[in-house]
């Protein structure tokens, strides 16, 4: 257990210095929510249509944006081999590194959340599902991108290639995501969604150590 | 019985092998030096030693068993330390080296991190951050972990690079101490010659035909 905290410890000292794996993300979030009403040029009503798509969509795209990074600065400087070689199995540091990246990167998306809302005027009422579904999706988002920045870490340009590895997995994470949230603003019940989305965290945190892990050790032959 | 015994050791990047199959024991207080020309695969072989990468031909025995069966002993008995030493440029000197030491599960102080840091000769330089250390210093950071660890087999490759005179005496005094008390060695190093004749064997690799 010692290394595993002493890794989440070393990640979440390492990001809070870094700081733009925590501020990029938002900022790229808040610039694109702005265009919208300028580009719909439309009122209120149709802006909440489209709010809880938009906000997932966003989420998505912003958590992009630092998935590479997972891996590829442990890559570049060695850490990555220390992981391998250490007397700890590898799938216990994918597991940290993705939940310090989850903290760092996933978590503040769920936070800023209701400020997207208050710009796309979502119904007042869905902002604890939008911010409930969030809460157990982006954690699947840093788990899927693992694997993905696992596989393209010793690129230099890797970050098409894992766009493109990763977002056919990551797109029933959207659907049921923004699926909560649409219900919700309708007035209907969201727990199944939240239930299938639920059931995705759950596979992806018992499947993806083991994946990512395998990924890293092909990587490094 | 020798503790490490190499049978016909061979690499490959690609399809082509790097070298000759290598053949070499090794037991308690000896050392190994691997030599050869540039691009001739010394790194490829001490990281296939290591455990990072696949052997693609011959057998490595470790304790009397081969060692993809045996890796979880190996990687609690060896230590490697390679070209990329692990360290972050946003962390201090302190942090790099318990961290680093603390994710491959070694337990140790803030005062014994501060004693081998003093020992390597980056006293006063606890606290500075690891991207405004010279080159020689950062190697000098990573060097510190050998005084931590009670690893009985150290896999070095090149430590003597960007070390200083001073440096490179200090080194060797570490793998002086290391072999007296019946460590393994096995290193790289080019035109070292104290560490040459500290060595007990020398390999020297041949291009495969």
């Amino acid at each position: 257990m010692k290394p595993f905290l002493a890794l989440v410890k070393r990640d979440l000292t390492l990001g809070l210095r870094r700081k733009s794996q925590i501020y990029q993300p938002l900022v790229f979030q808040l610039l694109v929510v702005t265009m919208f009403p300028l580009g719909l040029g439309s009122g209120a009503k149709t802006l909440a249509l489209i709010a809880p798509a938009v906000i997932w969509i966003l989420a998505l795209l912003a958590s992009l944006l630092t998935l590479d990074q997972i891996f590829k600065n442990d890559y570049d400087d060695g850490s990555v081999e220390s992981y391998v070689l250490s007397s700890s199995p590898l799938s216990m540091a994918v597991l940290a590194k993705v939940l310090a990246h989850w903290l760092l990167s996933g978590l503040p998306l769920v936070i800023f959340a209701p400020v997207l809302g208050v710009l796309l005027h979502l119904p007042t009422a869905s902002y604890p599902i939008l911010m409930l579904s969030l809460l157990i999706g982006t954690p699947i988002f840093s788990f899927i991108g693992s694997i993905g920045s696992a596989l393209t870490m010793s690129l230099k340009h890797g970050g098409l290639l894992l766009t493109v590895l990763v977002m056919p997995l990551l797109s029933p994470v959207l659907i049921f995501g923004a699926g909560a949230v649409v219900e919700s603003a309708l007035g209907n019940s969201a727990s199944q969604h939240l239930m299938l989305l639920s059931g995705l965290l759950v596979l992806s945190f018992t499947l993806v150590p083991f994946a990512a892990a395998a990924a890293i050790k092909i990587n490094l032959e | 019985m020798s503790i490490i015994i190499a049978t016909e050791l061979s690499c490959q990047r690609g399809q082509f092998d790097l070298f000759r199959p290598v053949t070499f024991e090794l037991n308690h207080g000896q050392s190994l030096l691997i030599s050869g020309p540039n691009g001739i695969g010394k790194t490829t072989l001490l990281e296939s030693i290591a455990g990072l990468r696949a052997i693609s031909q011959g057998e490595l025995v470790y304790q009397n068993i081969e060692l993809s069966k045996n890796k979880d002993k190996w990687f609690d008995d060896s230590f490697f330390i390679g070209h990329k030493t692990g360290n972050k440029k946003e962390l201090n000197c302190l942090e790099n080296l318990s961290l680093f030491l603390q994710i491959q599960g070694i337990d140790i102080s803030q005062d014994q991190a501060e004693e081998a840091l003093e020992k390597v000769g980056l006293g006063g330089y606890e606290y500075q951050f690891a991207g405004s250390l010279s080159a020689g210093q950062k190697k000098r950071l990573a060097l510190a972990r050998l005084l931590l660890i009670k690893h009985p087999v150290w896999i070095l490759d090149e430590p003597f690079v960007n070390l200083d005179v001073a440096g490179c005496e200090w080194l060797l005094g570490v793998l002086n101490n290391h072999l007296d008390n019946n460590g393994i060695l096995i290193i790289t190093a080019h035109d070292n010659q104290s560490i040459r004749e500290r060595t007990t064997q020398e390999l020297i690799l041949e291009m495969a035909q």
